[in-house]
């Protein structure tokens, strides 16, 4: 797991269409006899059905210090038998009918997708609902899944880039459950029990949490009886909790985690705004011409295209529930680390003393506004979209209005929300690997949270 | 080897082709993507793939040359040149190509292979024109300023440094597969030996530029909602005048028989969790088009999944592994590979797997498989195909692969029902020819254990300290 793509549903930069009067997607809002909503994008023109669905705030977030990768545990034993079905028999069913059933769990979200051709989807969803009403979680798959979760991390533990973000988050996010590690330690795995998967099953998957999103070979009217077969004997409402949110921690520190490697791992974190922001547009733009972007983003144009100094080098906002960041991430061999760093304080600086040219202002646009098809050519994007349009509260004609809201944004805004998320004081850097002309690093001796 | 990173995966350097055959696994039913072909007179091959979903186009053009037409002492350079074709012509400034296409709403990139090198832009249709256009230009008119040479090179350096040599596992496949293609460039890496890399003068590059790209040696691709109809003549417009070339012919040497058995090890304080792969040659598809048909039902057969023999025996009922594979290449002009890994579970040994893994083999080698699991096997073969249309870059992706490996469109259209027709008989023989440890097929296959540091090896490095 990269820092970067903590959560795969948080945010899109998905943007809008060049004629604000069209309709982007012809999304319908559905809702169900016993209540279930859903956004549904009706589609023919192959016999395939997706469904992506979450429940919000129900993921990784409760697991708690001695049950980490409680949440992840859960995701990948839900869809090991359900009902009368054992494990291998469940399995069997979904491969005999070609059908993608799975759960995944992110540190606010608790969801999943299904993907069937239309000739299989009421055998489809049946398991769908069995899994999420009649989870087995007998011994026998969820000991596989915890041997299989703990060759995972053993395997993880060399590998430098999964260590930055191990690191980052524990760093970054001091104090907060968003510190603990979602895919478990070596010695919280063994503790989880079937009772604990079952537990959270009851208190989060719950309907007031639960979103949908449809895209597909299947019309309003099936979907609504789906959803109220498959949904509708969740529980209307489970626990609640009281977390608030909070800005990055341990900001203005160097983490060192040092390694025997020719490259050092660089991974910089920024506190950052809401995806309700004013300045949310405003950032997407400075974000792509800043770093976003890849060839042709300032941080891609100085580090690797004029000096060789990296492969890439990529920024990126992440809005989770409780926090918002800004990152930077890249590598680089040990001697010019140093280098490197200088050159993006450096365009920290520049992008928030100097306006942004109006070139650069109208590429940047055209690209945020001209990629959207891009983003729609499958049935899981498109489904995709659907969900995290609603996870993000936006509204259902965001997709048509986002031209616009780009269109307005002007280069003082562009200025203003640089200084709003630059201030080098309030940066928190991990460095792994075997850096040169560093000074005033914190060194980590020990992963935090792997054992 | 892309030439930006689309996520740090150290799996990924291994080789494109080896991710690419799991796509091309996929593609099924007759007539799979009705895709409409056509040629221009300079020899430009053109396919058009319909997909109507979004007003979106992916271009791709592949051009049948790869990191193993290098010359000797130049490994990476097909790849360094993949960088440079980004780096300006006579009439676009260096880095112009991917900021143009940015601006107009875009994303471009591109990646090579031991057998091609493709360059693909993923537009709106109504800007296809456009990218054409340039496409056709650093077909021929490639002038990278003299300075971007050095600063390019040492990107590819970093490349290097971040997919392989940072990653003990990554050097390691690299040396599994140097031992096993004795005398053959598939075992050299892609990317190249850093020593190389470094190397490589721009006289070397031009040479390799001049001889192997041409529109008679290279196959544009075009999927999204547009017709041969439509784009006949822009892909005229843009292509047309380019003259041909005398392409020389892909030579290749061949591979030696080997005797005895090769394990190779590495113990290292970065892994935490004993692994094995295993690595041997079989043919492509291009090589034996029915064997190749049989190769890849086998591995449906014994690892299409959680409920498929290798993980059913292993991991569910006996225990004794966290994750088996077994993964067939079906793509390259050449022998190709087939890769057998183990994760063991606590407690089970590297050998103790490696012989429960040789025991499902050669039950299959005297006992064979089942009609069902055939039938079943060909079946969700057949199914993923509607699945890969369901995209706009993945049938192009497929295309592209299979048709600078030697297959037609026909054979790629007609997938299905050419996978339709092995039997369980055919299977067994060819686990027979293949498979069998006590009779190899022309080499021995090449083991290699990963493991965390012995004891013995962890006190020789503090006493080197």
């Amino acid at each position: 797991m990269r820092f970067s793509i903590l959560l795969f549903i948080i945010l899109f930069a998905w943007h809008s269409p060049a004629k604000a009067s069209e309709k982007v997607l012809d999304i319908q809002e559905i809702k169900s006899k016993s209540g279930i909503k859903a956004w549904l994008v009706e589609d023919k023109s192959l016999p395939i059905i997706a469904l992506k669905f979450s429940f919000k705030g129900a993921g990784s977030i409760h697991d708690g210090i001695e049950k980490q990768g409680l949440a992840q545990l859960l995701s990948n034993t839900m869809d090991e038998g359900a009902g009368d079905i054992k494990s291998q028999e469940f399995q069997k069913i979904l491969s005999d009918n070609s059908i993608t059933l799975n759960f995944s769990a992110g540190r606010d979200n608790f969801g999943g997708q299904l993907k069937t051709l239309s000739r299989h989807k009421d055998i489809a969803f049946n398991l769908l609902k069995l899994s999420l009403t009649q989870p087995r979680f007998d011994e026998e798959p969820l000991e596989r899944m915890r041997q299989a979760n703990l060759a995972r991390i053993r395997s993880s533990m060399g590998d430098p880039d999964w260590i930055t973000a191990r690191l980052m988050n524990d760093k970054a996010f001091e104090g907060r459950p968003y510190a603990l590690n979602s895919g478990g330690t070596l010695e919280s795995l063994p503790k989880i029990t079937a009772k604990d998967l079952q537990s959270h099953v009851t208190n989060w998957l719950t309907q007031d949490r639960l979103m949908i999103g449809v895209m597909g070979d299947i019309n309003k009217d099936d979907l609504v009886k789906l959803l109220d077969d498959v949904f509708g004997s969740l529980p209307p409402k489970g626990s609640t909790d009281n977390l608030s949110s909070f800005e990055i921690q341990n900001t203005g520190k160097i983490y060192l985690y040092p390694q025997e490697i020719p490259q050092t791992i660089i991974s910089l974190a920024l506190p950052s705004i809401d995806v309700h922001d004013p300045d949310y547009y405003a950032l997407q733009v400075m974000n792509y011409i800043f770093g976003a972007g890849g060839f042709g983003s300032r941080l891609m144009e100085e580090i690797r295209e004029k000096r060789g100094l990296t492969y890439g080098i990529y920024s990126d906002t992440t809005n989770l529930d409780y926090t918002d960041f800004f990152t930077i991430n890249t590598s680089t061999k040990n001697n010019s680390v140093k280098q490197v760093l200088d050159i993006i304080i450096s365009e920290t600086d520049t992008i928030k003393t100097q306006k942004v040219s109006q070139e650069d202002l109208s590429n940047s646009k055209s690209y945020l506004i001209g990629s959207l098809p891009m983003s729609l050519t499958s049935t899981d994007k498109i489904s995709s979209i659907l969900l995290s349009l609603q996870l993000n509260n936006r509204p259902i004609n965001y997709l048509d209005t986002y031209a616009t809201n780009i269109n307005t944004v002007t280069n003082e805004d562009i200025l203003r929300v640089a200084k709003r998320i630059f201030n080098p004081e309030k940066m928190i850097s991990v460095l792994v690997g075997k850096p040169e002309h560093i000074e005033n690093t914190i060194k980590i001796e020990t992963l935090p949270n792997v054992q | 080897m892309v030439k930006h990173p689309p996520s740090k995966n150290k799996l990924l350097s291994l080789i494109w082709g080896f991710i690419l055959s799991f796509i091309f696994i996929l593609p099924v039913e007759a007539k799979v993507f009705n895709a409409e072909s056509f040629k221009l007179e300079n020899g430009l091959e053109i396919i058009v793939i319909p997909k109507k979903t979004a007003p979106v186009v992916t271009s791709m053009i592949w051009y049948k040359v790869g990191a193993a037409d290098e010359p000797q002492g130049k490994s990476g350079m097909a790849h360094y040149f993949e960088h440079l074709m980004f780096k300006g012509t006579s009439t676009l400034a260096p880095g112009d190509f991917s900021k143009t296409i940015r601006k107009l709403g875009g994303n471009d990139n591109a990646f090579t292979g031991q057998d091609y090198t493709a360059y693909f832009e993923t537009i709106s249709t109504d800007k296809l024109a456009q990218v054409l256009r340039m496409e056709a230009d650093r077909m021929v008119n490639l002038s990278p300023p003299p300075e971007h040479f050095a600063s390019e090179k040492n990107v590819v350096l970093e490349e290097r440094r971040q997919r392989t040599e940072n990653d003990p596992k990554g050097l390691f496949s690299e040396q599994m597969l140097s031992a096993l293609y004795t005398n053959h460039p598939y075992g050299t890496p892609v990317i190249g030996w850093m020593d190389e890399i470094k190397e490589y003068q721009w006289e070397d590059v031009k040479k390799f530029y001049d001889i192997w790209y041409a529109p008679n040696n290279a196959i544009l691709i075009l999927s999204g909602n547009i017709t041969a109809k439509d784009v006949q003549p822009i892909v005229q417009e843009a292509f047309g005048n380019i003259p041909k070339k005398e392409i020389p012919p892909r030579s290749r040497t061949t591979i030696p028989p080997s005797i005895g058995s090769t394990t190779m090890v590495l113990n290292h304080e970065t892994i935490n969790q004993p692994t094995f792969q295993n690595v041997r040659i079989v043919p492509s598809y291009a090589e034996n088009k029915s064997d190749s048909l049989a190769l890849q039902v086998l591995q449906e057969i014994l690892s299409g999944g959680p409920t498929t023999r290798l993980y059913k025996h292993l991991v569910v009922d006996q225990k004794k592994a966290i994750s088996v594979g077994f993964s067939y290449d079906s793509s390259a002009l050449n022998d190709s590979t087939l890769w057998i890994s183990g994760t063991p579970a606590e407690g089970v040994s590297l050998e103790e797997l490696e012989n429960l893994v040789e025991n499902e083999i050669k039950n299959i080698i005297t006992n064979g498989v089942s009609d069902l699991e055939v039938k079943e096997a060909i079946q969700r073969l057949q199914d993923a195909a509607v699945f890969v249309r369901d995209s706009v870059s993945g049938p192009a992706m497929i295309f592209g692969q299979e048709l600078t490996t030697g297959s037609t469109v026909e054979n790629v259209e007609n997938w299905p029902e050419n996978i339709n027709l092995v039997t369980p008989q055919q299977i067994q023989n060819i686990a027979q020819k293949y498979l069998d440890s006590e009779n190899p097929w022309r080499r021995t296959s090449i083991t290699g254990h990963l493991l965390p540091l012995s004891k013995s090896s962890a006190e020789r490095k503090e006493d080197l300290k």
